[in-house]
């Protein structure tokens, strides 16, 4: 460990291992740090069972109400992968893929007037759809065809839209929706955590809603996919992929202290042993004086052993309840896994309900997500700080990572990470440095 | 992961049955786990080895009789010198080759350690082999065969001395192992999930194969 190091990167995070794994990929010597004896901080699964229950300070679990704690990989942060999102991409040139195995969501449900709709996958579903009314069915089919034809960067597909003029709203009206096919189409479909996009550019709604449809494409069913055995395998991915190019690996390391010179980290300290190194790269639990709080996102996860009402039995869904249908100023997610991801035991379910905080009462914000679920066997709440860096790192080389925020999907998590891999390096990624051997798959 | 199935053959001949196992490489730092590798799947030996550099796992397969046994073989990639190796790296691993060195008396123990944590933490059922590497140099020894041997034997463990630089008992190891591993199974309890893929659509959705 005393030894000297390009890049020292704390904590095994997600965010962390994609670029410890993509530090390594460009030939940098990495030394890879955790405090922690599991991968995974934040991002990990927890298991065995008995492990969630401790951490939560809950009387331990009976094997046989709830099977083998060994069968259960229970996630902190509840998310999914976009089809054809940026993990999905980032999994894939790097190879990372093939240590994993996924499956698609089943269903994605979206809340309206205190029931939950399923979102139509295809023509004949939205025909059929309770969603909206005859009239309105029209309107929308006409807005999907718009948006399907668009193509930035060819003028003649944009009708007479200009996509960097017009707002979103515009958009909406243009196409004369209604507030509930509004709620429906930004929420639900291009997933804004909030109603802020309204104003922005329609440029950037139409791209969420073509990241929704291709990823829809890809796989059928819905436009998610989750790994086997939790979203803590994307983690342990990442950091073989930087073990595999010469990154060093330390799980149940305390880290003392980041250490500077001047105004530039100049390494970390460990056990009263100094590591020296060039830059370095963390999640903000390891330097609490060079984050801000921004926020808090709520995150209760339940134990059930059924599916989730309405849900057609499905045993994996997303629920999504737009802020403007219950008051709030930002969306509730519901998300469903089970025994079918190796991820709880035989007949057993897991819920997660999660919003960004509003009030003193966090628990109650969530209600309308929590009543959606029917029995709840077992309820673990969590109020967790967002936190954001004070600086881009440029002067102190110091790159933090933003908190994991309350959206339903990995995309900001990755352009989080390759925001800090440009800023660390000044360049792109380059994913051709990825050799991938063809002689095996 | 599970056994993949693969297409028949186009000629009208009865298709070999083809099995594909997880096999995982555990032991203490330079024991020899990537040179055992580099020597069963490519024939070579290199005094000083290097970590295999961008290597996901390496594959080889043997035949056996009618049936070829295909081997998907993880390396460390040196996770486990700060006993930091993920539980992805065992996850439905079918078989196991845990090494240690010959001249080395703490790599055995090592080594009895691992088979400790694989019985622990691996698939039930998993194939273990103990390799007693650096056979080559044998004036040098320290741990002597009778007592690994009556180790591997009390824990129900394949045993061999091998050496990837003279290549003695390498092929042989992974023979034995091939022959150990059961190939009819038809419920293998690997995810049945999808691994993903660039092209839109070519995803292969994997079933178990050997029926
Ligand atoms: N004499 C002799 N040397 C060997 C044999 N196998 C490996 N070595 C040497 O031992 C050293 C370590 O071998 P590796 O294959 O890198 O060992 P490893 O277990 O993969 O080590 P890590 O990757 O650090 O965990 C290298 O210098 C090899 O050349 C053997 O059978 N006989
Ligand atoms: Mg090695």
């Amino acid at each position: 460990m005393d030894e000297e190091y390009d890049c020292i990167v704390l904590g095994t995070g997600l965010k962390e291992c994609i670029l410890s794994g993509m530090l390594s990929v460009s030939g940098k010597k990495v030394l890879h740090v955790d405090r922690n004896k599991y991968y995974g901080g934040e991002s990990a699964s927890i298991t065995p069972l008995q492990e969630l229950f401790q951490k939560f300070g809950v009387k331990e679990p009976d094997e046989k109400e709830h099977g083998r704690g060994r069968d259960w990989n229970v996630d902190l942060v509840p998310k999914f992968l976009m089809a054809n999102g940026l993990l999905v991409k980032l999994l894939i040139h790097t190879g990372v893929t093939r240590y994993l195995e996924f499956k698609s969501v089943e269903g994605s449900y979206v809340y309206k007037g205190g029931k939950i709709y399923k979102v139509p996958v295809d023509q004949k579903e939205a025909l059929s759809s309770d969603l909206m009314g005859i009239f309105e069915k029209r309107r929308f089919r006409n807005f999907l065809i718009f948006v399907q034809d668009f193509q930035e960067n060819d003028p003649k597909t944009w009708k007479d839209v200009d996509p960097q003029r017009m707002s979103a709203y515009q958009l909406y009206t243009k196409f004369g929706l209604d507030k509930n096919t509004q709620d429906f189409t930004g929420h639900a479909l291009a997933l804004y955590l909030n109603d802020d996009y309204v104003n922005e550019p329609a440029a950037n709604l139409i791209r969420r809603i073509k990241l929704y449809s291709d990823s829809l494409a890809r796989y059928g069913k819905s436009p998610y996919l989750y790994p086997l055995y939790g979203l803590g395998e994307l983690p342990q991915g990442f950091a073989r992929l930087s073990a595999i190019y010469g990154g060093t690996y330390m799980l149940n390391t305390p880290v003392d202290e980041i250490v500077f010179e001047g105004s530039s980290v100049v390494g970390i300290k460990s056990g009263g042993v100094v590591a020296k190194c060039k830059q370095v790269f963390c999640d903000p639990s390891y330097i609490k004086e060079r984050v801000k709080k921004t926020g808090q996102v709520i995150r209760c996860i339940c134990l059930l052993n059924h599916p989730i009402p309405n849900t057609r039995d499905a045993l994996s869904t997303q629920i999504i309840i737009p802020q403007n249908q219950v008051n709030r100023k930002s969306d509730i997610y519901v998300s469903l896994v089970s025994n079918t991801h190796q991820v709880s035991a035989q007949g057993w379910f897991i819920a997660m309900v999660s919003s960004k905080v509003e009030t003193s009462n966090p628990e109650l914000e969530i209600k309308p997500g929590l009543d959606l679920l029917g029995s709840i066997k077992q309820k673990f709440v969590s109020i967790s700080d967002y936190y954001e860096p004070i600086d881009d790192g440029k002067d102190s080389k110091l790159f933090i990572s933003k908190s994991y925020d309350a959206t339903s999907h990995f995309e900001t998590t990755c352009l989080d990470v390759l925001d800090i891999y440009k800023r660390a390096t000044g360049e792109e990624f380059d994913f051709s440095k990825i050799k991938l051997e063809s002689e095996d798959v | 992961m599970a056994n993949r199935a693969v297409p028949q053959r186009p000629n009208g001949q009865t298709p070999g049955k083809i099995c594909q196992f997880k096999l995982v490489l555990l032991g203490e730092s330079s024991v020899g786990k990537s040179s055992l590798v580099l020597r069963f799947v490519k024939g070579q030996f290199h005094e000083y080895q290097e970590s295999t550099i961008g290597a996901a796992f390496l594959t080889q397969t043997i035949h056996l009789n009618d049936v070829a046994v295909k081997f998907e073989i993880w390396d460390t990639a040196g996770q486990e010198r700060y006993h930091s190796l993920a539980p992805m790296y065992y996850r439905g691993a079918q078989a196991a080759i845990v090494v240690y060195d010959i001249t080395n008396q703490d790599t055995f123990e090592r080594a009895k350690n691992w088979v400790k944590e694989l019985q622990r933490q691996a698939t039930p059922g998993i194939v273990i082999a103990l390799a007693g590497n650096k056979l080559d140099l044998n004036t040098m020894r320290s741990v002597q065969t009778d007592e690994s041997q009556t180790y591997a034997y009390e824990n129900g463990l394949l045993f061999m001395e091998t050496s990837a630089k003279t290549s003695a008992n390498v092929t042989e190891i992974f023979k034995a192992i091939a022959e150990k591993l059961p190939k009819n199974e038809t419920t293998n309890t690997a995810g049945q999930g999808r691994r993903l893929v660039e092209s839109e659509g070519a995803n292969k959705s994997l079933s178990s194969c050997c029926k």
